[in-house]
């Protein structure tokens, strides 16, 4: 199954800013694509960002095993943001190199436990989780009514100049 | 690997467009929506740079009063009925027997499913109305939109050739911004609807056009040109034979209230192809 995911620029360059500020506590910053699906041929799977909703200062846990860790209001807010606006979500954290990233080992634990329970806000829409690095990205994506998640075939910058990241 | 290097070679004089634009274009998918004047030598110019994946949509079959300006097309076309995709095919096949041609002699709407993985998409269509549904296509899937258009007018017994080439990026201003699209264009154009006879058309103005509207794909998806002005609004004058920006750029403020909002973007029917009559999400293979 092919998906695409496709950001505009802007957005990209406001997403990278956002999570690059420092916190109080936290060693990194989260937060969550606000996204829209379509269907391509083939079971094709387009995934379009349009906004980001930022996890707040104080929805942050103190938590040395994790670079960053959502508290239960970042979750609660996330998931109210999804209900009210219709959306998939796509939680979106930064690894500060070049080149195609990955995710860790917490990345994968952690994404697998909590990007389901959108489905029960929005149970017939894709959510997902992706990862960016300075020119790069990846990501998973789970889809309705599938066992488990499938990794996002390309990622788009719509910009000037437009960009596969 | 040899059909790799056959292609690099053909493609030698255009490689200071960047490293990897044989590459860039080589994987790129771009629609071209309307086979005439334009969208044939649109056609034919992204066959010679390499564009690996072209989709060409258009109804009609070529007709002798086509042959004044459709770029590929034969008299034997006309006799045999054959369909524009069919000669734009043949075309970008005789000059780039690589290329995944998708190729519909169809409404483009009929083909939506496919047309959204497109990279950029190539409007060039007859009407105000269907400019503004390919558009909206194309915004709510993140697509560039490259509209051309020409008009022959009379004035004052004499006839004047005009045009323009429109660059409608996501979030940028679109074509109602630029002053392309109005609600009087489209009253007017509401009123013709079945007007007996073709619009007038000639050769060189669609392809001055197309020719433009090429150079800012490029523009777009190559490393070729660092700073690229936005929005971009070509305007023709075929009688002072001049290709200008519009002045309507200098009162733009880049903002478009038209496409804003989630709402605007994504199929809207989405959800509803997943759910099933009792309201249950559809499992795999249900």
């Amino acid at each position: 199954m092919k998906i695409r995911f496709k950001i505009p620029q802007e957005l990209l360059k406001s997403v990278l800013e956002n999570l690059r500020r420092r916190h109080v506590f936290a060693a990194e910053r989260v937060g969550f694509l606000l996204c829209r699906p379509a269907h391509m041929v083939e079971s094709g799977l387009l995934i379009l960002a349009q906004d980001f909703h930022a996890v707040a200062d104080e929805d942050y846990l103190k938590d040395s095993s994790a670079g960053a860790t959502m508290g239960p209001h970042a979750i609660r807010k996330a998931l109210q943001a999804a209900y009210n606006l219709n959306t998939s979500m796509f939680h979106v954290h930064i690894h500060e190199h070049s080149g195609k990233p990955g995710f860790s080992g917490i990345d994968s634990r952690e994404t697998a436990r909590f990007v389901p329970d959108f489905w029960n806000v929005q149970p017939t829409l894709p959510h997902g989780a992706i990862v960016l690095s300075k020119d790069s990205a990846y990501g998973r994506c789970w889809m309705p009514g599938e066992q488990g998640p499938a990794e996002i075939s390309e990622f788009v910058s719509v910009g000037i100049p437009m960009r596969r990241l | 690997m040899r059909d790799k290097i056959s292609r690099l070679i053909r493609l030698d004089r255009q490689s200071f467009l960047g490293p990897d634009s044989a590459d860039i274009l080589d994987v790129c998918c771009a629609a071209i929506i309307g086979l005439g004047g334009g969208g044939s030598h649109i056609n034919q110019q992204l066959a010679h740079l390499g564009v690996g994946n072209p989709a060409i949509v258009d109804p009609d079959k070529v007709e002798e009063t086509n042959l004044n300006r459709l770029v590929g097309a034969t008299e034997e076309d006309v006799a045999l009925e054959r369909s524009k995709v069919f000669a734009a095919e043949r075309l970008i096949r005789a000059v780039n027997p690589w290329a995944h041609v998708i190729s519909h002699k169809d409404n483009w709407q009929d083909h939506a499913d496919e047309l959204r993985s497109c990279d950029i998409i190539f409007g060039c269509v007859d009407s105000f109305i269907e400019r503004e549904q390919l558009e909206t296509f194309a915004r709510r899937h993140l697509i560039p939109y490259i509209d051309i258009g020409m008009d022959v007018h009379r004035v004052e017994g004499s006839f004047s050739i005009s045009g323009q080439v429109a660059v409608s990026m996501p979030g940028g201003p679109c074509l109602r911004c630029l002053g392309i699209i109005t609600d009087e264009r489209l009253r007017q154009e509401a009123q013709r609807y079945n007007a007996a006879g073709g619009k007038p058309q000639v050769v060189w103005p669609n392809g001055l056009l197309a020719s433009a509207a090429v150079g800012m794909f490029v523009k777009l998806f190559t490393p070729w040109e660092k700073e690229i002005k936005f929005p971009i609004l070509l305007e023709y004058d075929g009688d002072a034979q001049t290709l200008m920006p519009s002045n309507k750029l200098k009162y733009l403020s880049g903002y478009c209230p038209h496409f804003e909002g989630l709402h605007n973007v994504g199929d809207p029917f989405f959800g509803f192809r997943l759910v099933a009559s009792d309201g249950a999400p559809l499992s795999k293979g249900k």
